[in-house]
């Protein structure tokens, strides 16, 4: 088990590039989550990391040592893949046992049918097998040992995945949208059993997923990437609710962040042609844009900051979202609210809606965040 | 045109069921016909004859129980002709295949030129194979072949003193490759190995293909650091279909050989009847010697050996799409 | 790339072995008996003029000739004058190698004869070939009746007896009927293709069936649904099982000749390359190879223009 850095990582493939210069510090232990949309180069830096491409520039550092020139097989790293790869003509058993067989027996105890009468051969064996058996314990496929994967489903497979990857003890776990081939019960349940699992190895997981819900509730950090570089690397908490680029709130969040067109004129924090706060330690700017989180908006009178019609509402049972069409936005606001306010939700119903500018989240015109110091707020009104 | 439909006046006294069978039956009759006069009516007209001693132009025949069935058993000549046989397609199907299979991975694995040798390869596929017999035929004379000529380049050379075969050639003569005993029967399976191995290759690089590259990836982070592992990890599992496909054909053809075998000695299959395959014997027996009655039973051992082997391969196949 | 260097050599080693008879064939079509014998001339040959005896021995001057040339020579004696035809002979009969060789693989037998025999024998085969698989296959994949199960099961055993293996009651059969050395003895056993029928059937099956109804519903008999929408939509299944059958009939020794003894006229390409070897003259090796070579020609020829296609077609027949 060890640290893993990542430096200063370029890949261009022929004149396109897709890494444009990523550099990573990763602690024993972690479990970190490359996530972003598709294309943003997350599936490609996890290759880079196990060797399975070479970049075009950069380096990685395993435990002190850099393993440029190394190549993936000697680089003591585990892959899940997202098709899980499994060998199709060996039992689960014998999939399982693939890495320790290669690394543990010489090349004449691996010879078929007269390998295993090799000196020293049988010994190594009941010790592989005793290794496969705990990792097949580990993750509840101990009954399926004996079966193919043709015989197994979906998500049998990707544990005989998980099995073989952790059947060795590796630097690093890399993990490549592993669930993504799974319906989405079975994800949510082995989502669990994988963050599970992480806690109780103590190992160090490389997660890469397009699905921020997965990276929310399974990493200890999450790094977004878009576009070949990474915007932000921190905890989930931070990423949600301090993010650095326009780019990560819009990415991180379901629902999607409201996004408000605002103004800074003297001092002044204008929003729809009224003021809302007064902000210091930041220039006056026009082109701002305000996040404003669903759940950060509060029901309040007709005299509120934003008014409207509520025009689509989704009951999910514990909450309620509300799409409210508020005039001089070009989008809808999007409102969480108890159960309770139902009756005041109703299709066509005129809403006002309030928010604690602190709760806000500012960016400039390139989305870079702001933290303006707030010297006076206008009070948020209390549900009613 | 419409003879298989009733005219339009007749009414739905005909259902669609009735109308499919008859139209079924017509459009398979053809077949059928030509099935049962050309495949199944001569399997057992060669196995009824072969318990006769009939002559085409005699009258008639007599019955002779097994008695040629114990001569294939007993006689030095069928044993001799069980013998090449055997020799041939157990050395040409290993060999043949394998070349094959290296031929594609070579050709997989290098960058270019591969076009170029996939058609070279392919080339005595096409090639009558008659001819090309004749060809090698001269390449293996004795003293104006350009085998042996070019033998006789390595004599004073390094050659001579590290393979005795050269050694010996140089001082004695190099072998008369078709007219020796020993030789005859490889120089068949020579040629039948050069003429082959180019369709199994084709067979091999279409399998190739099919093979998923994660599993590769997936190899090299188990660690299988070197070709051999990944072949036999990988690649070598996943041609089985294909293998099994390309050695029950490859046999089959193997049995069949007669061309080169003619060519190379129209009377007598070589020095000794060292080349005496089964077709040459049914030929040789049946229509040159007018011996119905073994080269019927001749045929029906043929057969049984091809049927046998086929039938091997479907209950592989079958094997590995139940269990895959 | 560096590192493939041993490849390409094992591979360019492989190609020179798989060359090797294809290029002393046409070598030696275009060599002298001399040059063949002794090895020589590089690979065109040094197509130096050469004699050829036999033309000379055809033209050489019985009494007659000599007497009615001597005017033509005057004043020399009648041995002088037989020399001097004989000279005039070997001039007339001189020529270049090549044309030699070539000239003498059409004329010695009828080559060109051969030649349309294999054209007539492989295009029968095949179309007669289609006629039959392809309307059974059609019944086989699309139509239900009773029965259906039963013929495809004797498909699929037929498929174990290779045409080859019966050719001796076939040839019993066909001698009864008095139909050897004909061209029916050549092309019907070859007829009936088990295997054609089971690849057009696993294509066939492929066709949506909503298609096969809009052709009913719009007339069509079930004959003209094969002809008109299965045979299209197959074109390249079609393909491949034309390059088998045609490859495989043209190349086909053995069954040529078993069942085609006396005419002549009959020969296909194969049979006619081996009455030239039958001739066993060594000086006639150059004409030989010529045969060869023209009989080698036209499948090579048409597999080096279209590769993909054949190599496809090979691989789809195989894959089933």
């Amino acid at each position: 088990m060890a640290d893993l850095h990542i430096d200063g990582v370029v890949k261009s493939f022929g004149e396109t590039p897709v890494l444009k210069g990523i550099s990573l510090d990763i602690q024993h232990g972690e479990f970190i989550a490359l996530v972003g949309p598709s294309g943003c180069g997350k599936s490609t830096l996890l290759r880079i990391i196990a060797g399975l491409e070479t970049q075009t520039a950069g380096d990685i550092v395993i435990a002190g040592r850099s393993v440029a020139g190394v190549r993936a097989a000697d680089r003591n790293l585990s892959m899940v893949f997202q098709s899980y790869a499994l060998y199709p003509h060996l039992s689960v058993a014998d999939n399982i046992a693939v890495p320790l067989r290669m690394r543990t027996l010489g090349a004449a105890q691996r010879l078929p049918l007269v390998g295993r009468w090799m000196p020293g051969a049988a010994e190594r064996n009941r010790d592989i097998a005793a290794k496969v058996r705990n990792a097949a314990r580990t993750l509840e496929i101990e009954p399926l040992l004996e079966r193919k994967p043709g015989q197994l489903s979906g998500g049998q497979r990707q544990r005989v995945a998980l099995g073989r990857a952790l059947v060795r003890e590796p630097a690093a776990f890399l993990l490549d949208e592993p669930l993504s081939n799974l319906d989405a019960k079975l994800r949510v349940q082995t989502r669990g059993e994988i963050a599970e699992l992480h806690r109780r190895l103590g190992a160090t997981f490389i997660y890469v997923t397009h699905d921020q819900v997965e990276a929310m509730t399974m990493s200890t950090r999450i790094a977004v990437m878009m576009e070949g570089q990474i915007l932000q690397c921190d905890a989930p908490d931070i990423v949600y609710e301090d993010p650095e680029d326009i780019r990560v709130a819009e990415f991180i969040g379901s629902p999607k962040i409201n996004i408000l067109p605002a103004d800074l004129r003297g001092g002044a924090l204008r929003l729809l042609d009224r003021d809302v706060a007064r902000l210091a330690r930041v220039a006056d700017q026009d082109g701002i844009r305000m996040g404003l989180r669903p759940e950060a908006l509060r029901l309040s009178g007709a005299d509120a900051v934003l008014t409207g019609i509520v025009a689509h509402h989704e009951n999910l049972g514990s909450e309620i979202y509300a799409q409210i069409e508020v005039p001089g936005l070009a989008e809808r606001v999007v409102l969480r609210a108890d159960p309770a306010a139902r009756a005041r939700l109703g299709l066509g119903s005129a809403v006002g809606l309030d928010f604690d500018i602190c709760d806000a989240l500012l960016f400039d015109r390139s989305g870079k965040r702001l933290r303006p110091v707030i010297e006076a707020a206008r009070a948020a009104h209390q549900v009613a | 045109m419409a003879v298989t439909e009733l005219s339009v006046a007749a009414p739905a006294s005909r259902s669609v069921e009735a109308s499919q069978r008859r139209t079924g039956w017509f459009l398979t009759a053809p077949a059928l016909v030509l099935m049962g006069l050309i495949l199944l009516g001569p399997v057992l007209v060669a196995l009824v004859l072969s318990f006769t001693d009939y002559a085409l132009g005699n009258p008639g025949f007599n019955w002779v129980g097994l008695e040629n069935y114990e001569k294939l058993l007993t006689r030095s000549t069928y044993e001799k002709m069980f013998l090449a046989t055997f020799t041939y397609v157990v050395t040409v199907v290993p060999i043949s295949v394998g070349l094959g299979l290296g031929a594609a991975l070579l050709i997989t694995s290098v960058g270019r030129f591969r076009d170029l040798y996939k058609t070279i390869y392919f080339l005595p596929v096409m090639a009558t194979l008659l001819a090309m017999a004749i060809a090698w035929e001269f390449m293996l004379h004795p003293t104006i072949g350009m085998v042996n000529r070019m033998l006789e380049t390595g004599c004073g050379t390094i050659l001579e003193s590290i393979w005795p075969f050269m050694a010996k050639g140089c001082e004695g003569g190099f072998p008369l490759w078709l007219g020796d005993q020993r030789y005859a029967i490889w120089v068949v399976c020579f040629v039948g190995i050069w003429q082959g191995f180019g369709f199994n290759m084709v067979l091999y690089l279409a399998g190739l293909t099919s093979v998923h590259r994660e599993l590769y990836h997936a190899a090299e982070m188990d660690g299988a650091k070197s070709a051999w592992e990944r072949f036999r990890l990988v690649t070598w599992p996943a041609l089985g279909p294909t293998t099994v496909f390309v050695v029950t054909i490859s046999c089959i053809r193997a049995f069949q050989v007669f061309d080169t075998i003619e060519a190379f000695w129209p009377q007598g299959a070589g020095p000794n009847k060292s080349a005496y395959v089964m077709m040459f014997a049914i030929f040789e027996k049946g229509v040159q010697q007018n011996l119905i009655g073994i080269g019927s039973a001749i045929t029906v051992v043929f057969l049984a050996f091809v049927m046998f082997l086929t039938l091997i391969q479907r209950w592989l196949v079958e094997r590995k799409v139940h269990y895959g | 790339m560096i590192r493939d260097w041993w490849k390409h050599l094992i591979l360019i080693l492989g190609a020179v072995i798989v060359i090797a008879p294809f290029y002393m064939m046409l070598s030696y079509s275009l060599k002298s008996p001399g040059e063949i014998d002794r090895g020589e001339g590089g690979f065109f040959g040094r197509q130096e003029m050469m004699v050829d005896e036999r033309c000379v021995a055809l033209r050489d001057p019985n009494r007659d000739e000599v007497e009615a040339a001597a005017e033509r020579f005057p004043g020399l004696t009648d041995r002088a004058v037989r020399d001097a035809l004989i000279a005039e002979a070997e001039a007339e009969c001189a020529m270049r190698p090549a044309v030699f060789n070539y000239t003498m693989a059409f004329t010695q037998a009828p080559l060109l004869r051969y030649l349309l025999n294999g054209v007539i024998v492989t295009v029968s085969i095949f179309v007669i070939q289609v006629l039959v698989a392809l309307p059974a296959a059609y019944a086989l994949a699309k139509l239900r009746f009773w029965g259906r199960e039963t013929v495809f099961a004797l498909v699929l055993f037929c498929l174990l007896i290779p045409v080859h293996a019966i050719a001796l009651p076939l040839y019993i059969m066909l001698a009864k009927l008095g139909l050897t050395n004909t061209y029916a003895a050549l092309v019907v056993p070859w007829t009936i293709s088990v295997f054609g029928i089971f690849l057009m059937r696993q294509f066939f099956m492929t066709v949506p069936d909503d298609l096969i109804d809009a052709a009913r519903m719009d007339g069509m008999t079930e004959l003209s649904i094969v002809w008109r929408v299965m045979l299209p939509t197959a074109v390249p299944a079609l393909l491949a099982f034309a390059i088998f059958s045609v490859v495989a009939h043209w190349n086909d020794y053995f069954w040529p000749r078993i069942v085609v003894t006396g005419s002549r006229e009959l020969f296909t390409p194969p049979l006619g390359l081996r009455e030239f070897k039958g001739d066993g003259d060594g000086s006639f090796f150059g004409p030989m190879m010529a045969t060869a070579t023209v009989i080698v020609c036209p499948l090579i020829v048409a597999f080096l223009l279209a590769q993909k296609r054949f190599i496809e077609g090979i691989t789809l027949s195989g894959m089933k």
